[in-house]
């Protein structure tokens, strides 16, 4: 079956991947043939939580995740900051609360942070968006200015 | 080249007609794939098939009388996010929503987890101790099994070859609690936990253990001691004594043997003393 023609939403736009494997993961879909290389690869055991992504809105872990599986859906990552409002609202609080030093968890907090916003609303408690992220490691251990950027995207709530 | 074939059967017949491979072929049912995909990286699987579930329409939540009956496919999430869930079956909630992360949530299932049956399992001590039942479906009809009858050991179940799991029915809502002890508190798996459940119906205890090698198990005994009603401090000290001598406790990776006891123990006594306010007489 890997010549069926398979087709998915990625950041708003239809994209078509032919040839694809059935066994490959999204993750590496998205990162080695549409080079979307902002999703990162850490355990790739569903612990570390770098590559997660959104799946109709939803966190999904993609290393854990056939590319197969998500078959006509809308897949968003952290190159979609252009054509998704809550997207770009947690990119902004990131960036102004300097959550990141390393950098290479920070698209895999964003878009778990995200999809919490998405799922829970933009004025969800602030404890309640802190404890979906305990899926997301960094191994700077640079939690506190993420919380900042958790309290500041809370904070400014429409 | 792909290591193995993917099918997406639309119906459950399709579905449990490729579940039959020919030759020296071997197949694995695909459902959130949260577990099925470690074992394909780790080689401890290697099928020539994968049957993916997800265009089944599993992936239901239903009540019916109190009694609640969940999709196989469903995502943990949705299970977790159904306000009755957390209402009439607060175990079953706290021990959902304390499997892996949200993002891991959204594709695991209850079908998964039961078919994959992992010792330290967080779902199967609940089940157990909610008396839940599960749904299989085959080339033979339909039966149902209870969890403790369908959950043997590690990677082993009473499926038989060309069954899948359809759904998982809990009977009644109970007043349940779901403890446990981790390394880590998140994202970790359970050195011991401990599921406990009051039948308001038969008027009884029912309780479990889980997070050691084979099975998670039900504690028969221990519920005896406990009795009917709200146990005193001297019963329910006595009941979790029990529970720590009784329960078969191995060392391995996570905890010693010694610690596990001492875990069994204190997680029982604690988890009956969050059910038995809720229980009847203190309603």
């Amino acid at each position: 079956m890997s010549s069926a023609r398979f087709e998915f939403r990625v950041n708003g736009r239809p994209t078509p991947v032919p040839e694809l494997p059935d066994d490959e993961r999204l993750l590496d879909t998205l990162r080695w043939r549409l080079g979307l290389k902002g999703t990162k690869e850490g355990c790739r055991t569903g612990d570390c939580g770098a590559c997660t992504v959104l799946v109709d809105g939803r966190s999904t872990l993609s290393c854990l995740t056939l590319a197969r599986e998500v078959e006509g859906t809308s897949v968003t990552t952290i190159e979609g900051a252009g054509t998704d409002a809550d997207l770009a609202h947690i990119v902004s609080a990131f960036d102004r609360a300097g959550a990141l030093q390393c950098g290479y968890c920070t698209p895999g907090f964003v878009m778990a942070l995200t999809g919490l916003v998405k799922e829970r609303g933009r004025s969800a408690p602030v404890a309640e968006l802190l404890d979906g992220l305990q899926g997301n490691l960094c191994r700077c251990t640079g939690y506190a200015s993420i919380a900042r950027a958790v309290a500041l995207a809370r904070s400014e709530a429409p | 080249m792909s290591s193995f074939e993917l099918r997406v059967p639309a119906s459950v017949d399709e579905a449990i007609a490729a579940l039959r491979v020919e030759d020296a072929g071997t197949v694995a049912v695909l459902a959130g794939g949260t577990d099925l995909l470690l074992d394909l990286d780790d080689r401890r699987t290697a099928p020539s098939r994968v049957v993916s579930l997800r265009r089944l329409p599993w992936k239901t939540l239903d009540w019916v009388d109190g009694a609640l009956t969940i999709g196989s496919t469903l995502p943990l999430r949705s299970l977790e996010e159904d306000p009755e869930v957390a209402r009439r079956l607060p175990g079953l909630w706290e021990a959902v929503r304390n499997v892996g992360s949200v993002a891991l949530r959204h594709r695991a299932t209850l079908g998964g987890n039961l078919g994959r049956s992992a010792p330290a399992s967080d779902l199967v001590p609940m089940l157990l101790a909610l008396d839940a039942e599960v749904d299989l479906i085959g080339p033979a009809g339909a039966r149902r099994l209870s969890v403790d009858e369908f959950v043997r050991a590690s990677r082993r179940t009473a499926l038989r070859p060309g069954e899948l799991i359809r759904s998982v029915r809990v009977p009644e809502s109970r007043p349940s609690a779901y403890l446990w002890q981790r390394v880590r508190p998140a994202n970790d798996i359970s050195q011991i936990a401990v599921a406990a459940a009051y039948s308001p119906s038969e008027h009884r205890w029912q309780l479990a253990a889980g997070g050691m090698p084979p099975r998670p198990v039900r504690l028969p005994e221990v519920e005896r001691l406990l009795g009917t009603g709200v146990p005193s401090e001297p019963v329910l000290r006595a009941a979790a004594d029990r529970a720590s001598r009784e329960v078969a406790l191995t060392t391995d990776q996570r905890a010693s043997e010694e610690y596990r006891r001492r875990l069994v123990g204190a997680l029982l006594a604690r988890a009956v003393r969050a059910v038995a306010p809720h229980a009847e007489g203190r309603a």
